[in-house]
């Protein structure tokens, strides 16, 4: 502990100088976490936006349904999964799919009927919130349904539109109803946007005589699990039929992920090598006034490793200093923008979707002990790595020409 | 959307082909040498007249289901053609109207009209035994291809003429190659064989049940089968045909279509 007071006291020897430095740690150090906290909240929000509206953490298909996206190929116990998920405390939500023709007056295009139940992607998913104009379907099947915004555009649909429906039925007959526009959705990738016609379950085992047959589960946690632990519940009831987590189901957004991690990384690398060269030059400008005194303390016995850790402790101490200024900083910015976050509405107007990935304007940190204290660690190793050169040289010195150095 | 392709597949291939039709070609045939390109004009008319009606029913085979339904369709020219499903129930009173390059159906449980987009007319047509291009086509074998009798002599039993059609460089076809078998003497088709771009065998169809209808002898049954998917069929079977008849004005508008 004493070699700790004297490194506090030795730091404090030339005051000025050590201010600046300590202030460049504690910026640098308040600087990463900033960032850090603001990226991850960037990614945890682009996560969140993908898998929270739809996607779920992991979906359940039939195997190769998602190759061939035939009717028939359908998961074999859907109840089985929903059931097992729900016991784990994860909200499933189970839907059809079937193509078709969806035609407008004189508007006609080929979309995809999603069969939903209209509770369950309440409970699970946002994308029932995500509403442009109307409303989303009701708990009871009506013969509603709600559209992507671009294929009610194409189809010059407006809530209270009438749409007719063509579609080839599971059983090779030809399925034909009339539905009533109940919403339009709002930007939500590509593929709900221009094809995306949801109706309730019901209305859609009538129009495609589909016998309860199930495409997909999708599985939403709501961050309580990870994605990965989501998958292991739907494993477990799902036999043969296909598991994948939405790193799966969406390589490309992992990859951004993965590209952010990078990123921040060489971000990083930056900001602690300025650090670090400036713990280095206030050290060795600390140890080169001493060297008389190190001489002394040679020649009063001290082995060279002794004045290696007092220089090294010495380092140390002003890292932890400056590091709990710069992690206060830090802390209360992180804090700030978890908090009110930063605006870009006024870069971009509409919801910004990148690849079928819809954006909050509003950017927001997020903080966690992880990105606090990993700048905070690697900031106290690199200060001591960068008192080990003039530590080194200290410890080196000749003792009598030390004493006599001038 | 197989089905709707169906319906104007069949309203099309079926009812609505007369090209340049030459009624006097079907009955002249038998006994005389014809070349292989009246060969190929011979079976291009042989379904063709002025004007026809048909009575016929369509068994469609896939992996997950068998169908059958009953329908008759009438034809003008080339350009107009309509027919109207008789059986069975839930399709009853659908009707397909085809005018040029246009295409409606009408849906009697809704009561509506809808015209067929574009995007669903063009390109191949997705897991099904027959493409859009045969939907939409017009054209004659002998202007869109190059021809040579590859054969001629017995094969299975049975004294055939072989004729295989390359596609012609400019020609609108989506096919590499296409072999049409006819029946020695008679020039009855037999089988067609159609083969994708790389030359591998696509679809067969085949011609079975020759018979007399309507004042011509004609095979009354054709059926096809893909190549990729040999348990899967489609047979076309004529129960009446009719060429060359007198049809009522209006038939072909939109408004006889909602009758």
């Amino acid at each position: 502990m004493n070699t700790f007071r004297i490194g506090w006291r030795n730091i404090w020897r030339n005051g000025k100088r050590t201010w600046i430095t300590v202030v460049a740690i504690a910026l640098n150090t308040a600087i990463l976490i900033v960032s850090y906290a603001l990226m991850q909240g960037m990614m945890v929000d682009m996560v969140d936006n993908a898998t929270r509206m739809v996607v779920g953490d992991a979906q359940v298909h039939a195997p190769g349904y998602r190759l061939d996206q035939s009717m028939y190929k359908c998961i074999k116990e859907p109840e089985k999964i929903v059931d097992a998920a729900r016991k784990a405390g994860i909200q499933a939500a189970a839907r059809s799919y079937g193509f078709g023709l969806i035609s407008s007056g004189s508007k006609s295009a080929g979309g995809i009927f999603w069969g939903v139940d209209p509770a369950a992607e309440q409970k699970s998913f946002e994308l029932s919130k995500h509403m442009l104009i109307g409303e989303y379907l009701s708990a009871e099947p009506g013969k509603n349904v709600v559209l992507g915004q671009k294929l009610a555009k194409s189809l010059h649909a407006d809530v209270g539109s009438e749409i007719v429906a063509v579609v080839q039925a599971a059983d090779g007959s030809l399925g034909n109803e009339l539905f009533t526009v109940c919403g339009i959705l709002k930007v939500a990738g590509e593929k709900i946007d221009r094809g995306g016609a949801i109706i309730h379950r019901a209305d859609f085992e009538e129009l495609f005589v589909s016998g309860g047959r199930v495409h997909e589960i999708a599985l939403n946690a709501w961050g309580k699990l990870s994605a990965e632990e989501v998958a292991g519940v739907a494993s477990v009831a799902a036999g043969d039929d296909e598991v994948k987590t939405w790193k799966q189901l969406m390589p490309l957004l992992f990859e951004m992920v993965k590209m952010f991690d990078v990123a921040i990384f060489i971000f990083g690398l930056v900001f602690f090598l300025a650090a670090g060269l400036g713990v280095m030059n206030t050290m060795l400008m600390a140890t080169y006034e001493r060297i008389r005194e190190f001489g002394i303390q040679k020649a009063m016995g001290s082995t060279p490793w002794r004045i290696m850790k007092d220089v090294s402790i010495e380092a140390f101490v002003m890292a932890v200093f400056s590091t709990l200024i710069g992690a206060a900083i830090g802390v209360a910015a992180g804090l700030y923008f978890q908090e009110y976050g930063i605006n870009l509405e006024a870069m971009a107007r509409e919801t910004i979707t990148f690849s079928g990935i819809a954006f909050d304007p509003l950017w927001r940190a997020t903080l966690s002990g992880k990105i606090v204290m990993l700048p905070v660690f690697v900031m106290w190793i690199i200060c001591v790595v960068a008192a080990l050169y003039p530590a080194g040289k200290a410890a080196r010195l000749n003792p009598v020409r030390a004493m006599t150095h001038v | 959307m197989r089905f709707l392709e169906w319906m104007c597949l069949v309203a099309i291939v079926l009812l609505v082909g007369p090209a340049v039709a030459t009624p006097k070609g079907a009955a002249k045939t038998a006994g005389k040498k014809l070349t292989p390109k009246q060969i190929l004009d011979y079976v291009d008319d042989l379904y063709r007249g002025e004007s026809s009606y048909a009575k016929m029913s369509m068994k469609v085979v896939t992996e997950h289901w068998t169908r059958e339904m009953r329908m008759e369709g009438w034809s003008e020219g080339k350009e107009k053609s309509m027919f109207r499903i008789l059986a069975p129930k839930k399709e009853k009173g659908m009707a397909t109207l085809k005018h040029g390059e246009n295409i409606w159906n009408y849906l009697p449980k809704v009561k509506r009209v809808i015209k067929l987009p574009a995007s669903m007319m063009g390109g191949s047509w997705m897991g099904s035994h027959l493409t859009n291009d045969d939907l939409v086509k017009e054209s004659r074998m002998a202007d869109d291809f190059d021809f040579e009798n590859t054969f001629r002599g017995r094969r299975d039993g049975q004294e055939i003429i072989e004729i295989t059609c390359i596609p012609k460089p400019k020609a609108a076809v989506v096919w590499g190659k296409v072999v049409l078998v006819v029946r020695e003497g008679d020039y009855m088709p037999l089988k067609m064989l159609y083969y994708d771009e790389d030359l591998e065998l696509a679809r067969t169809m085949t011609f079975e049940d020759i018979k007399k209808l309507g004042g011509r002898t004609l095979p009354a049954v054709m059926k096809i089968v893909p190549a990729d998917k040999p348990e899967e069929l489609t047979e076309f079977r004529y129960e009446k045909v009719e060429f060359n008849i007198k049809l009522k004005k209006g038939l072909f508008s939109l408004r006889n279509l909602q009758r």
